[in-house]
């Protein structure tokens, strides 16, 4: 059932856009008028959100997602110091690498991509998942690393995040 | 476009769309309004039709269908204009003796028959960028 998937995420959208028309809740109106617009937006969308995509109306996921953040936001921090510090000293050994990783749906690339790519230093620029392998440029290649048997010197734990989050 | 553009499309053409509902239906009260709001959701289409292609476009998109829907947009502004047409055109009778949208200046049922003409507006113009663009990314070839 996709059309539940992007009523509900665009019904949340809409509480969110519209909280304090009742105090610091929402008026009547509005919840029905909402109702009303994200039932149509997940009837015009249910076929772009895909059929699989009910796996992530499992609140366990949300429960992830929510733990994930500061992981994301930790590795950020790092990565932004180490930025500055190439800034600074200019000791940067730029190249782009294949990175295999085992991930098997869309999603899980997606996270992984993206989570690659917040944190500064390195970038994705193509997933392929037939060869099941990122490619990334990185800043700072240290010696011998030229071609990662793993994700794990790329990019820590966010492989392991990756595949738990988009299962 | 590559498989994270098309992921990422998926999970925001939804939340493009709801914003852009959003803007349309608070015309009369936030910054914004049809045309906002219309282009908006067009921008949504838009997104669809980068992200997986002109093939997948053909399956969605439907000429007759947004072509009525935009007359229905135009002829919706036009019915509304004419409700008061006892007094004067663009009379706004909803809001001095209607039966509906003639609640409390600020809340979403107000302002006599603006959301109406919003929500014309809005969809007259969602349709009508999204078959212009659609039009465009059909031309055959560069050159003859």
């Amino acid at each position: 059932m996709p059309f539940i998937v992007a009523f509900l995420f665009a019904y949340i959208a809409w509480l969110a856009l519209t909280a304090g028309s009742k105090g610091l809740l929402w008026s009547t109106e509005e919840l029905v008028a909402g109702l009303i617009f994200a039932a149509t937006i997940g009837y015009a969308t249910r076929d772009i959100v895909g059929e699989d995509s009910t796996r992530f109306l499992n609140p366990v996921k949300w429960l992830l997602g929510i733990v994930y953040a500061p992981v994301l936001f930790w590795g950020m921090v790092k990565a932004n110091f180490d930025v500055a510090y190439r800034v600074i000293t200019g000791r940067i050994r730029p190249g782009i690498v294949r990175v295999p990783v085992d991930l098997e749906n869309d999603a899980q690339y997606t996270i992984m991509s993206n989570s690659i790519t917040l944190t500064p230093g390195t970038l994705t620029i193509d997933a392929c998942p037939d060869e099941k392998a990122l490619y990334v440029h990185w800043i700072n290649i240290p010696e011998g690393l030229e071609s990662p048997g793993s994700s794990e010197p790329v990019a820590g734990p966010f492989e392991k995040w990756a595949r738990r989050l988009g299962r | 476009m590559g498989l994270i553009v098309r992921t990422i499309a998926r999970t925001t053409i939804p939340l493009i769309g709801i914003f852009g509902a959003y803007i349309v239906s608070h015309g009369h009260l936030t910054p914004g309004g049809g045309f906002q709001g219309g282009a908006t959701i067009a921008g949504a289409g838009i997104l669809f039709l980068i992200a997986f292609g002109l093939g997948e476009m053909k399956k969605h998109y439907s000429k007759s269908l947004y072509s009525a829907l935009e007359g229905i947009g135009g002829l919706a502004f036009l019915g509304v204009a004419m409700l008061g047409i006892g007094t004067a055109f663009f009379y706004n009778t909803l809001w001095h003796s209607g039966p509906v949208l003639n609640g409390k200046p600020g809340t979403l049922l107000s302002a006599g028959f603006l959301p109406i003409m919003n929500l014309a507006v809005g969809l007259k113009v969602f349709t009508g960028l999204v078959s212009a663009l659609a039009a465009i990314a059909l031309w055959r070839r560069w050159k003859e």
